[in-house]
C-alpha cells in the first residue's frame, strides 16, 4: 500500500474528548483528552498504547459507534453522521454470530450493498478463499479454533469492500503461534506488491498494545499515553519492505518505541534535594496500582534470581502477564521503595533485598513501615483515628477516596488498600459488616507515622 | 433440566426400522389430524352453551377432554409468546419505555394470578352469555397471565446480555430493527425462552384445571376438559374415573414433554452463546424421528429459500446517513417510545382511579351487606400464617429429602424427571380427595387447608434443592470426609450452605404458588354437602365475587397483591442477594 497525500483524510478526529459518567456513583472518568488524529488515504496506521489509554474508544469514535463528549469527527472533510459509510471492523473477540455458519456470517455483512444473489454468492466465495477457509463454509463458529474465527472476522470485514478497514487488537485473543501466523498473513494481504485481495481498502487502522506488531504492519505509529488517554507522539515507520523481525532497522524502531513508552510509563523522578516539610493537616492520597502483594514479591524474587537488575521488557517476557500489568507491578514495587526504575531498567533496592532476606515477621515489620510512608495509607489511618470507635464503613472510605482521586476506579483501589493494609497490619477489615477498623491493640508509638 | 425417559430396545428398534415413506405418511396424517382438530375446536367454541354443563365420566371422553385442555394451554402459550416478543423488543430498543415497563412487569409477576379469575369469568360470561366463547376466552386469558410474565423477563434479560461486540457488528452492517430481531435478539434469547416456556406451560396446568372446574354460588361455569373431568369424578366419588383422570393428566404432561419440549430443547442447543462445543449433547428420539421425514425436509428447505432472500437484503442499497435522516430516525423512535409510555401511564392512571374509587366504598367495619376493612386485614393475617406454614412445612421435609436425593447420582437420575412431572401436575385436581381424607382424620379445615396449599407448592422447593445438591462440588464433600466432620457438622457447614441459593429460589416460587392456592383452597364447594371454609383472603375473594361485592373483591385482591410485592422486595430480594454473594459456589 502506498501512501498518497492527495485529498482530505479518510477519517479525522479533531480535539475529541470522552468522559464516562458512572450511572451508580456519578464518578466522571476522563477517557480521552483533546485527541486529534487524521487517518490519511492510503496508509496503514497503528494506534499503540497500554490498556486504559482509550484507544478502543478512539477507534469507535472514528467509526461513529460512539459520540464524543466534545470535539468533532470528519469524513473526507465533512462532519460524520451516524456510522462511517465505508468502514469495517475486525473485533478482538471475533464477534461472530454463534448461530450462523461461516457463510451466513459473511453473507450477513453484505447487507445493504446493492448486490444481486449471484454477485453476493461470488463475493462470499472470494472472501472465504482469501482467508484460506475453503471447506469450512458450513461450519459453525463453535467448531472453529480462535485463529480460524478471526479469519472469518477478517473475511466478513473485507466482504463489505470498505475504504477504511479497522482492526481492534486482532491478534490479542490468540495464542502466540496463531497470532504470529495471522500477523504474517495480514501483512501479506496488503503490502508486498501483488495482493490477492479482491477489494483493497484504502486505509487501515490497527489498534494494538504489541510494539512489534505495530512496527511490522504500520506505516505510521501513534503512541498513546494513559489516564487520561492522549497522544504522546506520532512516529513515521520508515523500515523498508519486506519487513523482518531480526533486521537491524526493525530492531532500532522497536527500541525507539520502547524508549518512548518507558519514558511515559516509568518517568525518572530526580531525588528531592531538601527533605519534605512535615505534614500538617490531612495527607493527600495518591493513586495506588491495583496489584496484589503476591505478584510484587514474586517479581522481586525473579529479579533477585537474575542479578537484581534487568531490562523491563526482558522482565515482562519472563512473566505471563501482559505488559500493562507488569508495569503496574513494577510501579507498585517502586512506590514501596523495593524497586528502582532508572530508564529501561528495574533494579532491586537495598530495602528490597533486606525484605527478601527476612523471615515473615521481618517482612511484615518492613512492609508496615513502608506503608506508613505512603500518603494514601496515612490518609486512611487518619480517617480511622478520627472516627467513632475507630471503625469506618467501606462506603465512607470509598467516598472520601473518590473525591480526592478523581480518575481512579475506587472499588479496585479500596480492595488493594485493604489487601496491603491487612498484610502490613495497619488496619483490619471486617467483610461481614464491611467495615475498616483500627487494631486498638497496637499502641500509638508502634503505628505512629514517621516520615522518612 | 433434561427429562430422561428410558425406553426399551424394542421400541427403539421399531422406530428405526421403517422406511422413510411410512414416516412421511405418519407426519402428513399427524398434520392433517391437527388441522381437523383445530377446525372442530373453533366450531365448538362458538356453539351455544347449555345452562347446566354435563361432564361425562366414561373413559372414551378422556382423549377429547385432554385435547380441549391442551388446546387452551397452547393457544394461551402462543399469545404469551407474541406478547413476550413485542414487549421485549420495545424494552430492548427504548430506554424510556424500559424504565416503565420492567417495574410494571415485576409487579405483574408478583401478583397472584388467581385473584383475577372470578372477576374475569363473570365479566366474560356477561359479554357472551349464550355461547361457550365467553368462558373459553376467560380461560385462555387467565392462562396467559400465568404464563407470560416470566417468559418476558427471560427475553428481556437475554437481550440485555447480548455482548456489545455483536451489537457493534450489527450496527456496522446496518441491520434494521427486524434484522436485529431475527439475527441477534431472538437467537440470543432462544435458550432462556425455551426453558421458561416449559415452566410457563407447567404453571398453566394449575390455572386450567381450576378454571375448568370453576363453579360459584351454584352457578356452573365449568368447561369440558381434564379439570372438570376430575371435578365431576370426585363429586360422584367415582374411584376408577378419578384414577383415570390423574393418569390422563400425567400422560398429557409426559407426551408434551417428549413430543414437543425435548425436541425443541435439542434443536435450540445451537443457540448457546458459547465458544466451544460442550461435551454433553442431549437427545430426543422424536426429533430424530422427525428429521427422517422427507416431507418435512422439503417443507423446511422451501421456507429457508424464501426467508434467505427476504432477510439478508444484499440487493438493497443503503443510503448513507445525513443529518436529516438521523434526526428523523431519532424523532420517530422518540414518538413511539412516548406513545407507549403515555399509553401505559394512562392505563395505570385509569386503573388506579377505578381502584381507589372501589376501595373507598368499602366500610371499615362489617355491615350486613359486606365485610369491611377490619375483616380484610384479619383475613390477611390468617392467610399469611397459612402461606408461612405451608412454605415452612414444605421446606422442613423437602430440604433433607432434596439434599439426600441430590447427593446420590443414582437416585437423582431416577427421581428428578418424576419430581418434574409431579411439580407440573395441578394439585387442585385432587383437592376433594384430600379434603375427604382430612375429614376422616378429623382435622379442622382451617388448618387442613394448609395441606391443600402444600400439595401444589412443595415440589418447587424439592426440585430446586435437588438441583442444588447435585451441584455441590465433589471436593467440598471430600474435604468434609477427610476432616472427619460429624453428620451434623456436614449438614450445617457444607450441605445446607451449599444449596442455600437454590433453596431460596425454591422458597420464593413456593410462596408465590401458596398465595395463589389460597384462592382455591380456602373455599371448597362440594354440591350436596356443606362448603369447606377457611377464613382468609382467598375465601373473601371467592364470596365477594359470588355476591357481586366489587369493593370487597378489589380490596382483597389489592391487599394480597401489595403483601406479595412488599414481602418480595423487603424479604426475598435481600435473602436472595445474601444467597448470591455469601453462599454462591462461584468464588
Amino acid at each position: 500500500m502506498t501512501a498518497t497525500e492527495n485529498g482530505s483524510p479518510i477519517s479525522e478526529a479533531l480535539d475529541v474528548s470522552m468522559v464516562y459518567t458512572d450511572a451508580e456513583t456519578g464518578n466522571r472518568l476522563l477517557v480521552l483528552d483533546k485527541v486529534s488524529i487524521a487517518v490519511k488515504t492510503g496508509e496503514v496506521l497503528a494506534i499503540l498504547g497500554p490498556s486504559g489509554s482509550g484507544k478502543s474508544t478512539l477507534l469507535r469514535i472514528l467509526i461513529g459507534l460512539l459520540q464524543p463528549t466534545s470535539g468533532s469527527v470528519l469524513v473526507h472533510g465533512k462532519p460524520l453522521v451516524g456510522i462511517h459509510p465505508g468502514v469495517s471492523l475486525v473485533f478482538q473477540n471475533f464477534a461472530l454470530f454463534p448461530w450462523l455458519t461461516v457463510d451466513d456470517n459473511i453473507k450477513l455483512a453484505l447487507n445493504g450493498l446493492n448486490l444481486d444473489a449471484e454477485q453476493a454468492k461470488e463475493r462470499v466465495m472470494r472472501c472465504v478463499d482469501v482467508v484460506g477457509l475453503e471447506g469450512f463454509e458450513k461450519a459453525y463458529p463453535k467448531e472453529l479454533s480462535g485463529g480460524m474465527k478471526q479469519r472469518v472476522g477478517i473475511a466478513r470485514a473485507l466482504a463489505r469492500a470498505p475504504e477504511l478497514l479497522c482492526m481492534d487488537e486482532p491478534c490479542s485473543a490468540l495464542d502466540v503461534f496463531t497470532a504470529e501466523s495471522l500477523r504474517s498473513e495480514i501483512y501479506r494481504m496488503w503490502s508486498g506488491g501483488q495482493s490477492k485481495l479482491p477489494f483493497q481498502p484504502k486505509s487501515v487502522v490497527i489498534i494494538t498494545h504489541h510494539i512489534e506488531e505495530a512496527v511490522f504492519l504500520a506505516d505510521r505509529i501513534v503512541v498513546m499515553g494513559t489516564r487520561p488517554g492522549r497522544i504522546r507522539t506520532i512516529i513515521q515507520n520508515d523500515v523498508a519492505h519486506p519487513r523482518e523481525y531480526q533486521s537491524p532497522p526493525f530492531q532500532r524502531m522497536v527500541q525507539r518505541l520502547h524508549d518512548v513508552i518507558t519514558k511515559e510509563q516509568l518517568p525518572d523522578v530526580p531525588e528531592p534535594t531538601t527533605p519534605p516539610a512535615p505534614e500538617t493537616g490531612m495527607p493527600t492520597p495518591a493513586p495506588i496500582p491495583a496489584v496484589n502483594l503476591g505478584h510484587i514479591f514474586g517479581l522481586m524474587e525473579i529479579l533477585r534470581d537474575h542479578g537484581s537488575e534487568m531490562d523491563v521488557f526482558k522482565l515482562d517476557m519472563l512473566t505471563d502477564y501482559d505488559f500493562g500489568h507488569t508495569i503496574a507491578v513494577v510501579k507498585a514495587g517502586e512506590l514501596l521503595d523495593f524497586l528502582d526504575t532508572p530508564k529501561n531498567q528495574v533494579i532491586l533496592t537495598d530495602t528490597g533485598r533486606k525484605f527478601l532476606d527476612g523471615d515473615i515477621n521481618v517482612r511484615k515489620k518492613m512492609f508496615h513501615d513502608q506503608l506508613l510512608t505512603l500518603p494514601t495509607f496515612r490518609f486512611v489511618l487518619r480517617l480511622l483515628e478520627e472516627a467513632h470507635g475507630h471503625r469506618l464503613s467501606k462506603e465512607i472510605v470509598e467516598e472520601e477516596l473518590c473525591v480526592r482521586l478523581t480518575t481512579e476506579d475506587v472499588e479496585k483501589v479500596f480492595t488493594t488498600i485493604v489487601g496491603w493494609g491487612r498484610f502490613g497490619e495497619i488496619f483490619g477489615y471486617d467483610a461481614a459488616s464491611e467495615e475498616l477498623y483500627l487494631d486498638d491493640a497496637k499502641t500509638p508509638e508502634e503505628s505512629g507515622a514517621t516520615a522518612t | 433440566m433434561p427429562f430422561i425417559l428410558t425406553y426399551n430396545k424394542k421400541v427403539r428398534q421399531a422406530l428405526e426400522a421403517p422406511a422413510n415413506l411410512s414416516i412421511d405418511v405418519l407426519v402428513i396424517l399427524g398434520l392433517a389430524g391437527l388441522l381437523v382438530a383445530i377446525a372442530s375446536l373453533l366450531g365448538h367454541a362458538t356453539a351455544p352453551r347449555p345452562q347446566g354443563v354435563e361432564i361425562h365420566l366414561q373413559f372414551r371422553y378422556l382423549p377429547l377432554y385432554a385435547f380441549f385442555s391442551v388446546s387452551r394451554a397452547v393457544i394461551a402459550y402462543i399469545l404469551s409468546l407474541i406478547f413476550t416478543l413485542l414487549y421485549g423488543t420495545i424494552t430492548a430498543h427504548s430506554r424510556l419505555a424500559e424504565k416503565f415497563m420492567i417495574p410494571l412487569l415485576d409487579i405483574l409477576q408478583s401478583l397472584p394470578v388467581l385473584t383475577f379469575l372470578p372477576g374475569l369469568v363473570i365479566l366474560f360470561v356477561r359479554l357472551f352469555p349464550t355461547s361457550w366463547l365467553g368462558l373459553e376466552l376467560a380461560c385462555v386469558i387467565m392462562i396467559f397471565t400465568a404464563q407470560a410474565w416470566n417468559m418476558t423477563f427471560s427475553y428481556h434479560t437475554s437481550v440485555r446480555a447480548i455482548p456489545d461486540a455483536l451489537r457493534e457488528a450489527a450496527a456496522i452492517q446496518h441491520l434494521t430493527v427486524w434484522q436485529q430481531f431475527r439475527f441477534l435478539e431472538l437467537p440470543a434469547s432462544m435458550i432462556g425462552l425455551v426453558w421458561n416456556s416449559m415452566m410457563s406451560m407447567a404453571g398453566g396446568w394449575f390455572v386450567i384445571t381450576v378454571e375448568e372446574a370453576f363453579t360459584l354460588n351454584n352457578v356452573d361455569y365449568r368447561l369440558p376438559g381434564l379439570g372438570s373431568y376430575m371435578n365431576q369424578a370426585q363429586l360422584d366419588w367415582n374411584w376408577p374415573a378419578m384414577i383415570a383422570g390423574v393418569l390422563a393428566m400425567i400422560t398429557v404432561i409426559v407426551v408434551l414433554d417428549q413430543l414437543i419440549w425435548r425436541p425443541i430443547v435439542v434443536w435450540s442447543e445451537r443457540f448457546k452463546l458459547e465458544d466451544v462445543s460442550s461435551a454433553e449433547v442431549s437427545h430426543s428420539w422424536f426429533l430424530q424421528f422427525l428429521r427422517r421425514s422427507r416431507f418435512l425436509k422439503w417443507a423446511g428447505s422451501l421456507m429457508r429459500r424464501r426467508s434467505d432472500k427476504a432477510e439478508i437484503a444484499a440487493h438493497v442499497q443503503i443510503e448513507p446517513m445525513t443529518e436529516q435522516s438521523l434526526k428523523k430516525k431519532q424523532i420517530q423512535r422518540g414518538i413511539v417510545s412516548w406513545i407507549v409510555v403515555i399509553a401505559l401511564i394512562a392505563l395505570a392512571g385509569w386503573g388506579a382511579f377505578t381502584l381507589a374509587r372501589l376501595l373507598a366504598q368499602l366500610p371499615i367495619h362489617d355491615t350486613p351487606d359486606t365485610n369491611g376493612w377490619l375483616a380484610v386485614l384479619w383475613a390477611l393475617v390468617l392467610s399469611f400464617l397459612r402461606v408461612f406454614a405451608a412454605v415452612t412445612i414444605g421446606a422442613l421435609w423437602t430440604l433433607p429429602a432434596g439434599v439426600l436425593i441430590g447427593l446420590s447420582p443414582k437416585w437423582s437420575n431416577r427421581l428428578q424427571p418424576i419430581v418434574q412431572i409431579v411439580a407440573a401436575f395441578p394439585a387442585p385436581m385432587i383437592y376433594i380427595m384430600v379434603i375427604i381424607l382430612l375429614g376422616k382424620m378429623h382435622i379442622a379445615f382451617t388448618y387442613g387447608c394448609v395441606a391443600l396449599m402444600l400439595l401444589g407448592t412443595q415440589w418447587y422447593i424439592l426440585f430446586n434443592v435437588i438441583a442444588g445438591a447435585m451441584a455441590i462440588p465433589s471436593d467440598l464433600r471430600e474435604a468434609a470426609r477427610i476432616y472427619h466432620l460429624s453428620v451434623w457438622k456436614r449438614w450445617t457447614e457444607v450441605y445446607i450452605p451449599a444449596v442455600f441459593p437454590y433453596l431460596v429460589t425454591g422458597l420464593i416460587t413456593a410462596a408465590g404458588g401458596a398465595w395463589n392456592a389460597t384462592i382455591v383452597a380456602e373455599l371448597v364447594s362440594i354440591p350436596g354437602r356443606q362448603d369447606h371454609i377457611a377464613f382468609g383472603l382467598g375465601y373473601l375473594i371467592d364470596i365477594a365475587v359470588a355476591n357481586g361485592q366489587f369493593p370487597l373483591e378489589t380490596a382483597c385482591a389489592v391487599t394480597m397483591g401489595l403483601t406479595v410485592v412488599i414481602v418480595n422486595r423487603i424479604f426475598w430480594k435481600r435473602i436472595y442477594r445474601l444467597a448470591e454473594s455469601r453462599y454462591s459456589l462461584n468464588v
